[in-house]
């Protein structure tokens, strides 16, 4: 048994495995699958400051080896979180992320504001929801921008923030140097990639949004890359996401410099996912002599 | 108890035309199924992300057998429905709600198209001597799940070469004016559902519609497969068709978006 924990901004994991914001709800549908204490933590989904009823179907669309979806950030809003679920997540051994979006920066403030008091152990900013039509990516897209809502956010924030950002951007690292120089304590990355799917029977599109966001295997090289770069540039923690599948892939985003990962699409295709990539990270790092899963962080050798 | 499992594939064989019969031994699955749940099919390759959502045709808690209809609509329905006897593919289930007929006595069942596959699950479970059912096929070669009904059934087909060429909505109507039913339960294309769901409003009968949508988890965490559902005071909401349905009451549901 390899030693998978880790402290994450002074937040203690027992795994570098967190279910990325959007595919786990609140963790209660997977519970009942198996005790989400197995894992790391959990990205919540993205929360309001008012609850939101999302876009109209179809919100899903299979593309080869991912998924494009365009939910539109469907939630009950941040209130209802911290009364009707945050507690029952609580009594769980896992790190609590809330995901917080907003159309407003105030918005963005406020809910850091509201989510202060609570046990939520950090916040995760997302910026970079290709799905709304105003707000989210508006905010993530310019270096500008990045660095005075995670300067305002942070200012406001009690937990460590995360600063979520887009992948659909002239150049990732501009915006994580942006996000670091604001004060922000992590970054995760990748948020989907904006794409469309095609119905050629019906000449039409195929979400009801025309576009959504792509996920899964096909954006992970893509995802690599931009922490690879990423990393080289920041200091603050990377958290690496896009289409992890396996313990192996968890190793190569961290390989690339990420400190933790997040499991998003996976979750559908098998939906023990989670603790299964738990286990063969740990089964990795046995194979590859590592003790503490943190010493892979970084150590890709290049050409 | 939702359980995800290998199921053993017992037959793969065609049902009607575009339509594949799939016979899997699941006993944690079946031993808790009921009419109206569906199950998550894992396409058997490792290029495909999202399950397949299959309503039950049939079920055995005894011999720990389901049944499901398909139809190969694209790549990943098309390797499922080329499985074989013996290979074994991944399935969670059972998902969502199902019918219910409560107290009702006299129930009538629709189906259309591959919609009747649910429906003759249903039927095995609800069926009486007062029920009726009422199926809608394309034509002829695309009929199933009449010859062991354990009810009368009435077929119509778009073509006539099954019954008369008309909507199921036609005999469907005509038994209700010779006898109202205490329930009406159906699942078929949405032009269908929306045709039953307007007549049971209109002559105040219980409805129980289940509908389809593009599914992402299955299990109500990605909200990937919302409908519009409708509360009595107007005010409306996005449910989640794998976990608050598939199975929805015709008065709650906005069929037209």
């Amino acid at each position: 048994m390899a030693d998978l924990s880790l402290e994450l901004c002074g937040v203690k994991l027992k795994n570098p495995i967190i279910a990325a914001s959007g595919t786990f709800g609140f963790g209660r549908e997977f519970d009942e699958l198996y005790d989400i204490g197995q894992i790391g933590g959990i990205s919540v989904k993205g929360l309001s400051l008012k609850p939101r009823t999302g876009n109209p179907p179809s919100r899903i669309a299979e593309t080869p080896s991912g998924m494009l979806n365009s939910v539109g950030l469907q939630n009950p809003g941040v209130r209802s979180f911290i009364d009707n679920d945050l507690p029952w997540l609580l009594t769980k051994d896992v790190a609590v992320i809330a995901n917080i979006t907003g159309t407003t920066m105030d918005e963005y403030c406020q809910m850091a504001q509201v989510l202060a008091p609570t046990g939520v152990h950090m916040l995760e900013m997302n910026i970079s929801c290709p799905n709304v039509h105003e707000g989210g990516v508006a905010f993530g897209v310019k270096p500008e921008s990045v660095y005075a809502i995670t300067k305002a956010v942070k200012a406001e924030s009690r937990q460590p923030l995360i600063v979520k950002l887009t992948p659909n951007v002239a150049d990732i690292t501009e915006n994580a140097l942006a996000a670091q120089e604001a004060g922000a304590d992590a970054i995760s990355m990748i948020n989907t990639l904006t794409g469309i799917a095609v119905d050629v029977n019906k000449r039409r599109m195929i979400l009801h949004n025309n576009t959504g966001g792509l996920s899964g295997p096909a954006v992970r090289p893509v995802a690599l890359h931009m922490v690879w770069q990423s990393a080289k540039k920041v200091s603050i923690p990377i958290i690496g996401m896009g289409g992890i599948e396996t313990g192996e892939d968890a190793a190569a985003f961290m390989l690339c410099g990420a400190q933790a990962v997040m499991v998003g699409t996976a979750n559908f295709t098998d939906p023990f996912a989670c603790p299964r990539i738990v286990k063969e990270l740990d089964a990795y790092c046995e194979k590859q002599g590592v003790k503490n899963a943190q010493e892979l962080v970084g150590t890709l050798q290049e050409y | 108890m939702m359980r995800d499992m290998d199921a053993r594939v017992l037959a793969c064989e065609p049902l009607a035309e575009g339509l594949t019969r799939l016979i899997l031994y699941a006993p944690e699955i079946a031993s808790s199924a009921k009419p109206g749940q569906f199950v998550q099919m894992l396409v058997p390759d490792n290029a495909h992300v999202l399950r397949r959502p299959i309503s039950l045709m049939a079920y055995d808690p005894q011999a720990g057998t389901m049944t499901l209809a398909i139809q190969p609509k694209g790549r990943g329905t098309e390797l499922i429905c080329s499985l074989k006897a013996g290979q074994t593919v991944r399935v969670l289930g059972p998902l969502g709600t199902g019918f219910d007929a409560g107290e009702a006595k006299k129930v009538y069942f629709a189906g259309g198209g591959v919609g009747v596959a649910p429906i003759c699950c249903a039927m095995d479970a609800f069926a009486n001597e007062h029920a009726r059912a009422f199926f809608g096929f394309r034509s002829a070669a695309y009929a199933y799940g009449m010859t062991q009904a354990p009810c009368a059934v009435t077929a119509v087909s778009d073509d006539g070469t099954l019954g008369e060429k008309a909507l199921v909505t036609k005999p469907l109507l005509a038994a209700i004016h010779a006898k109202k039913p205490d329930l009406i339960m159906a699942c078929g294309p949405a032009p269908m559902l929306a045709a039953v769901q307007k007549i049971a409003l209109e002559l105040d009968i219980p409805c129980q519609l289940s509908l389809e949508e593009r599914m992402g988890c299955g299990i109500g965490a990605c909200l990937g497969c919302n409908v519009k559902i409708v509360a009595p005071d107007g005010s409306w909401c996005y449910k989640r068709v794998c976990k608050d349905g598939p199975v929805f009451d015709a008065k709650e549901v906005a069929m037209h978006g």
